[in-house]
This record gives structure tokens, C-alpha cells and sequence, in this order.
């Protein structure tokens, strides 16, 4: 019998790992949340350094028409069940780059989100909350 | 060897080549130079000691009909910069590549400007886009091409009510 997806997820969400895929300031913003003021890791998520480990991808900043390509390939090498957090105001509507025409405006056109966190930058809380949403949902599954 | 003032240095230029040019301040100079022997000159130029090639930039001058590369060369020798401003056409965007003399960072200004402004450079083997893949129409940086409406049409729908702000 196959193993149900929430259980899957109940599993997976014990120990999160996560891929990084920043373009711009994303990665700037988000150190605080890796470094010892916020630490994620006390939440369980580590970064790992290769896609095909990783849980869940974070994609921050804007993306490129070049580079949106390569968080695909990213994105497919990631093993289900699989999670996209997108971080920023640039993902969601592409930002102050809005009438930039190398950059894509809405990330979910390219590869499928889970969440939006809003923010130019996003508050390492922000983050936070976000994750303990997806905890809250998983556990909720059926 | 001795290092030379900006005057000086022109001084020499004049009495070899008949450029108009002109010392803008301390160890600033500009020249315009044609596109006629272009390479060799620059060839000269590195001779004397001019042998970091900074940048070259593009402009486009659509009025004139002209894209006109800046080449900025700095002399460590002599602590002077001089700019190289070449006027080229803008229908039939050709140029000479410096590549043969300074190989790789011209390759790469050449590529850019290649990429952004349309111009080829012949000489140069790897004209591939840096950023830019699988672009059709315009080089972006050419002042006719109108972004506003690029992005309109490429990304947003006028009838969608949340994206009709973006082309008021």
C-alpha cells in the first residue's frame, strides 16, 4: 500500500531541510535567519547544500528570464513531497522591478508555490511564521 | 621611462595621427578617432603604454543616426586616462573588435554591448547573450525601444482589473 502524502509530510517536517535559491538582496536578507539571533536550526531547518536532499526550496529577490530557468532545474531535481516558499515582494508581483523587462513578474506562472511572504525585505519573523503555518497545515492533514 | 602629462601625451598623438582631441582635466583625455585604422591605433595606443582596457561603453544617439563607444583606456605608467569616442552607424551597427589586443576584457564589454545595443563587432567569436536568452526584438538599451510597453504587452493584461494600473 503506498505511504499516504500527510504522512510523508508528518515525517519530513521533523527535520526540515532547505535549499536556497536567491538571486538578489533575498540572501542578504535571509542570513539572519540561518545566524545564532534567530536560528532556525532550533526549529529543526538546516540548509543543505544540494537540491536533491532538500524538503523545501526557498526562492527569494527577483528572477531573471535566464535565471528562472535555472531554479526550474532546481525545482525538478527536488525529490516529492516538495515545498516553494517564495520570499519577497518580487515574487509576488515582481516589485520595484514591475516594468523591468528581463525580469518575471509572477513566480507561481513558472514553477508551482506553496506560500508567498510577503516583504521588501521579509522580517526573519515573518519567515518563521510562515514555516509554522505549513507545520500547523501538515499536522491538521488527514 | 619617464611619466608623461595628459599635454604631452596628445602633443605625441597629434604629431603621429591627425586626431581632434582635447585634455578635459588632470590626466583626462578624450579623442575622437575614426573608424578607419581604429585597431592599429589602439595597437599604437598600447604601445605607449596604454595597456588596461577599463571599459567601453555604448551610446545610441538616435537623432543623429549614429551609436557612438567610448573606449576607455588607462595608462599605469602615465596615470592617465584617455577616452576613445568613435561614431559609428546606427541602421548597420559594425565595429572593428579590439579583442586581438586585449583578449579577454574586451571580449567580454564587447559581448555586453553586443547584447544591449545591438552592435556587432567583428572579430569577436563569442557574441553569445550574457544575460539576455532567447531574446526577440530590440536590444534593450536603444533609446526607440519603449519598455513600458514591451513589458505590457509581454507580462500583463490589459483586461485583468489588477494589472490595468500598470499601463496607465
Amino acid at each position: 500500500m503506498p505511504i499516504k502524502e500527510s504522512t510523508k509530510l508528518k515525517r519530513l517536517i521533523k527535520a526540515i531541510w532547505i535549499f536556497n535559491w536567491f538571486n538578489s538582496c533575498g540572501f542578504i536578507e535571509l542570513i539572519p535567519v540561518v545566524a545564532s539571533r534567530w536560528d532556525m536550526e532550533r526549529f529543526g531547518m538546516i540548509i543543505v547544500g544540494s537540491p536533491r536532499h532538500a524538503d523545501v526550496l526557498f526562492i527569494a529577490g527577483y528572477q531573471t528570464l535566464k535565471s528562472i530557468k535555472r531554479a526550474r532545474q532546481v525545482y525538478e531535481q527536488m525529490a516529492a513531497p516538495r515545498v516553494v516558499i517564495a520570499l519577497g515582494s518580487c515574487t509576488m508581483t515582481g516589485g520595484m522591478y514591475w516594468d523591468s523587462y528581463n525580469t518575471i513578474k509572477k513566480l507561481s506562472d513558472y514553477i508551482p508555490v506553496n506560500m508567498y511572504i510577503p516583504g521588501c525585505p521579509p522580517r526573519p519573523e515573518a519567515v518563521f511564521e510562515a514555516c509554522a503555518k505549513i507545520f500547523q497545515h501538515v499536522e491538521e492533514m488527514d | 621611462m619617464a611619466a608623461k602629462e595628459a599635454l604631452e601625451i596628445l602633443g605625441k598623438i597629434s604629431s603621429e595621427f591627425n586626431f581632434k582631441g582635447e585634455v578635459r582635466r588632470k590626466g583626462r583625455i578624450w579623442l575622437d578617432t575614426p573608424t578607419e585604422g581604429f585597431v592599429d591605433f589602439c595597437r599604437w595606443l598600447k604601445e605607449q603604454g596604454f595597456e588596461h582596457l577599463s571599459a567601453i561603453s555604448a551610446i545610441d544617439w538616435p537623432g543623429e543616426g549614429m551609436c557612438e563607444l567610448a573606449y576607455h583606456l588607462w595608462s599605469y605608467l602615465d596615470k592617465t586616462l584617455i577616452t576613445l569616442k568613435v561614431k559609428i552607424d546606427r541602421q548597420n551597427a559594425v565595429m572593428k573588435s579590439v579583442t586581438e589586443i586585449w583578449d579577454g576584457s574586451a571580449e567580454a564589454h564587447e559581448r555586453e554591448i553586443h547584447e544591449l545595443f545591438g552592435i556587432k563587432f567583428e572579430g569577436n567569436n563569442n557574441l553569445t547573450p550574457l544575460f539576455l536568452e532567447d531574446w526577440e526584438g530590440l536590444p534593450p538599451f536603444r533609446k526607440d525601444f519603449n519598455w513600458r510597453e514591451y513589458v505590457g504587452e509581454k507580462y500583463y493584461d490589459r483586461d485583468n482589473e489588477r494589472e490595468r494600473v500598470y499601463y496607465d
